[in-house]
């Protein structure tokens, strides 16, 4: 030992020294994430407020289940558009998530090779794609050609923005399952196909399912792509081959009427588009959730909504 | 690095039979050989242990009996490896098949996450095909039991896989790894994550599964080698340095640098 | 670096080199006190006591190495063997003390030697040397010699003893039949000694316990 006593004192001495500017440097980075955390929670915080105190007084069973009543008068409801968005999100997703999770599996589990690198960045490079741009592309493929605005366009339109989405989220839960367990499968003497689709996406329930909800309460909210594809009505669904409502064309158009109560009745349409989405969110989770019934529901909910790892 | 391989001719290793055989082994990655020529035959109802510094290529060589480097890119095999007469690496023979006969246990604890014990020890049978549930039940009673596991949970088979401890998780996954009903039973490092009792019991666990089954362990711990095997092969950089009878591997080794290594004198 | 178990290897070497020195010391003092008269009882007891206290200590350091560190291979063989070396050392201690006994028990019997008699000792203070030295170098080659030794004190053993019950002098039969008996077990132990030095470098087990065994054996 070359180092003394002495010399290992004053080594102890040093770290003495900066105790107290430590701790005030770690205070103050502590106070300024807080800090941002309430900034970036306030208007989140508000909108929600707002949203909820305007919107309250529209709801009622007159408003939510009739159509929409002389512009103006302040009667009538937003029945078929609250159809519209229900109809229009299952379609979308039933086109895109099943795309979406065959591509992420793909990327994940076959994909070390040059094709899959392309077509993981050329995912990446459509999921930044402004979504009017993709109702432009809808609308010059089908609306065109067919000769009319229609439900099919719409679902193909907001698919098209669902499922890069749901293809990069399914790839990124997947890749976090351990390897071992697919080596256990295939030293059990599984094919492929089986531990992809048995075990490894089994264990990577959590992160899909969330990936998938993400780009649903995205579609939800989509309005570019619905003006240029579905274009909107005042009736109830009818038929694929025409025009439909949606939630977020029918608070567009009443947003820009002047009339009170047409304003009355943009806040309840957005407060009713909320708590759609929020209850095919927690939804989806209470359904999945319900395996196990050790610990709390809600902190069941919200635990899944993280990405776990088993 | 030339060296003699030390081992016992043939003649004086008693007339049992082999149950499987490595004929010049060598394993490549990307063109770098991890694994040298290396020839190993391992007896019936025996258990042979690997030893050797990390990278020596002993795991490398472990996964290569069950084909497992198919999985791995850029990963060359060459040679054969023969289980009663049939070489696994023989073009006409499906691999799958095949590693039915050899099962694995893995260095980590992996049972399947998402399922229950019961569904853990039947996965091999259940995605194979296996759908009679009285077998089913039969198999994951006695793959337990063999697994020295099934005491401990028989009363609970729906618990979820996870919530067992890091000792009987590999219990578990052993059970698993019989319940496909393999000859020959491949053991990475088997008790190297767990606590010393729960090593104690996986080495119970290899000393009775020996009475039935052909089990070769990599190991890094050379008492366990002691303890627990009848033959051991000691590996360097790739090449097999010395095969014997343990006993006689750890009280006399031949090579000098064996008797260096289990000595502790390096690695 | 050195291994945990090195400085207790470094130890055991020394208790037993320091056992291998008063074994030597204590069995020239019996035999020479038998040939020449001397009384060294005293000190060769002395010797005795500590060779057989040192053979304590080896145990107590071979079982504690062996709960420390399992070792194997050629700690493992040195290790063995030296519980089997110090067992031998402490004997020819004590058959060093029975030598002197005999001495102080007749008296001096200085004119019962002859020339069997010196023959013999001759040869077991040479086998001594041999067999000590053999351990501290691990020479394998002097263990054919101490056979050899052996061989001979067997054989003046086996000769003498039918005609000392034919002798007229009794105190001198007695005494020498007394020392060929000690003589003839000091050899036995000294070749059991080199099958345990056999055993440390070569790895083979006990090759002379056969022989032994059977030569013992009344026909």
């Amino acid at each position: 030992m070359t180092t003394t006593i002495e010399r290992r004192q004053e080594y102890r001495n040093l770290f003495k020294n900066n105790v107290e500017k430590r701790l005030m440097v770690d205070k103050t980075v502590r106070i300024i994430v807080f800090a941002c955390v309430i900034i970036a929670i306030i208007p989140l915080g508000s909108i929600l407020v707002e949203v909820f105190k305007n919107g309250i007084a529209a709801i009622s069973y007159e408003f939510l289940t009739e159509t929409p009543g002389a512009i103006g008068s302040g009667e009538g409801g937003i029945g078929p558009a609250i159809q519209g968005t229900l109809i229009i999100i299952g379609l979308s997703s039933l086109i895109g998530v099943p795309i979406g999770v065959m591509s992420g599996i793909y990327l994940s589990e076959y994909g070390d090779n040059k094709l899959a690198r392309s077509i993981r960045f050329f995912n990446d490079v459509f999921m930044e794609f402004p979504s009017i741009v993709l109702g432009i592309f809808a609308f010059l493929v089908i609306v065109l050609i067919l000769g009319h605005f229609s439900v099919w366009a719409g679902a193909f339109a907001l698919s098209l923005i669902m499922f890069p989405i749901v293809a990069r989220t399914t790839e990124e839960s997947l890749k976090m399952v351990p390897m071992t367990y697919r080596e256990a499968g295939t030293a059990l003497g599984l094919k492929k196909w089986v531990i992809t689709f048995r075990i490894v996406i089994s264990a990577a329930k959590n992160g899909m399912i969330t990936g998938i909800l993400l780009s649903v309460s995205r579609i939800g909210g989509e309005t570019a792509p619905l003006i240029m594809t579905i274009l909107g009505s005042s009736q109830f669904f009818s038929s694929m081959d025409v025009p439909m409502d949606a939630l977020p064309l029918r608070i567009w158009r009443l947003s820009l009427l002047p009339y009170d109560s047409a304003q009355l009745q943009g806040w309840g349409s957005a407060l009713v588009l909320i708590m759609i989405i929020l209850a095919i969110n927690l939804g989806v989770r209470y359904f999945f959730a319900n395996r196990s019934k050790k610990r709390g529901l809600l902190a069941q909910l919200i635990k899944k909504g993280m990405h776990t790892k088993n | 690095m030339e060296t003699q391989i030390s081992s016992d001719p043939p003649s004086t290793i008693d007339s049992e039979k082999y149950k499987m055989i490595a004929e010049n082994v060598t394993i490549s990655y990307d063109g770098i050989e991890a694994v040298k020529d290396i020839t190993m035959k391992f007896k019936e109802k025996s258990v042979t242990a690997l030893i050797g510094p990390s990278g020596c290529g002993k795991t490398t060589f472990l996964r290569c009996l069950n084909r497992m480097h198919d999985m791995t890119k850029n990963a060359k095999v060459d040679g054969k490896v023969m289980i009663d007469d049939i070489d696994l690496y023989d073009k006409s023979v499906d691999p799958i098949y095949h590693r039915r006969k050899v099962g694995m246990v893995f260095q980590k604890p992996n049972p399947f996450p998402t399922m229950s014990i019961y569904d853990n020890v039947t996965a091999g049978l259940k995605l194979n095909g296996v759908r009679d549930k009285k077998i089913l039940n039969e198999i994951v009673e006695d793959s337990l039991k063999m697994a020295y596991l099934w005491d401990e949970v028989k009363n609970d088979l729906k618990k979820s896989a996870i919530e067992l401890s890091g000792g009987q998780q590999q219990r578990l996954c052993i059970a698993r790894a019989l319940a496909i009903q393999p000859e020959v039973l491949l053991m990475d490092e088997p008790a190297s994550a767990l606590d010393p009792i729960a090593t104690q019991k996986i080495e119970e666990t290899i000393t009775e599964l020996k009475k039935e089954y052909t089990i070769i362990i990599v190991t890094h711990n050379m008492q366990q080698a002691v303890r627990v095997s009848d033959y051991t092969g000691f590996m360097y950089l790739g090449d097999l340095i010395e095969f014997r009878e343990t006993k006689k591997l750890f009280t006399d080794p031949k090579n000098d640098l064996t008797a260096k290594y289990v000595q502790g004198q390096f690695g | 670096m050195a291994r945990l178990i090195d400085p207790s290897l470094q130890k055991l070497s020394f208790i037993m080199a320091e056992m291998g020195d008063m074994v030597t010391e204590s069995i020239s003092l019996a035999i020479d006190s038998y040939l020449d008269g001397t009384n060294t009882m005293d000190k060769v007891l002395a010797l005795s006591d500590s060779i057989r206290s040192k053979y304590y200590e080896v145990e107590d350091l071979t079982f504690d190495m062996l709960l420390k560190y399992q070792p194997v291979a050629d700690d493992f063989r040195f290790i063995r063997s030296s519980t089997e070396i110090s067992y031998a050392f402490s004997r020819f201690g004590r058959y060093a003390y029975d030598i002197t006994q005999v001495r102080d028990l007749f008296g001096d019997v200085s004119e019962c030697t002859n020339a069997s008699l010196i023959e013999s000792t001759k040869k077991v203070k040479h086998m001594i040397k041999e067999a000590v030295m053999s351990f501290a170098e691990l020479d394998v080659r002097k263990a054919i010699k101490i056979r050899e030794d052996e061989k001979v004190i067997d054989r003046i053993y086996k000769e003498r003893l039918p005609k000392l019950i034919e002798s007229n002098n009794t105190k001198c039969a007695l005494a020498e039949a007394l020392l060929l008996r000690y003589l003839e077990r000091i050899g036995d132990h000294a070749v059991f000694m080199s099958d345990a030095i056999n055993y440390i470098v070569t790895g083979k087990h006990r090759p002379s316990e056969a022989r032994i065994a059977s030569h013992t054996k009344q026909d």
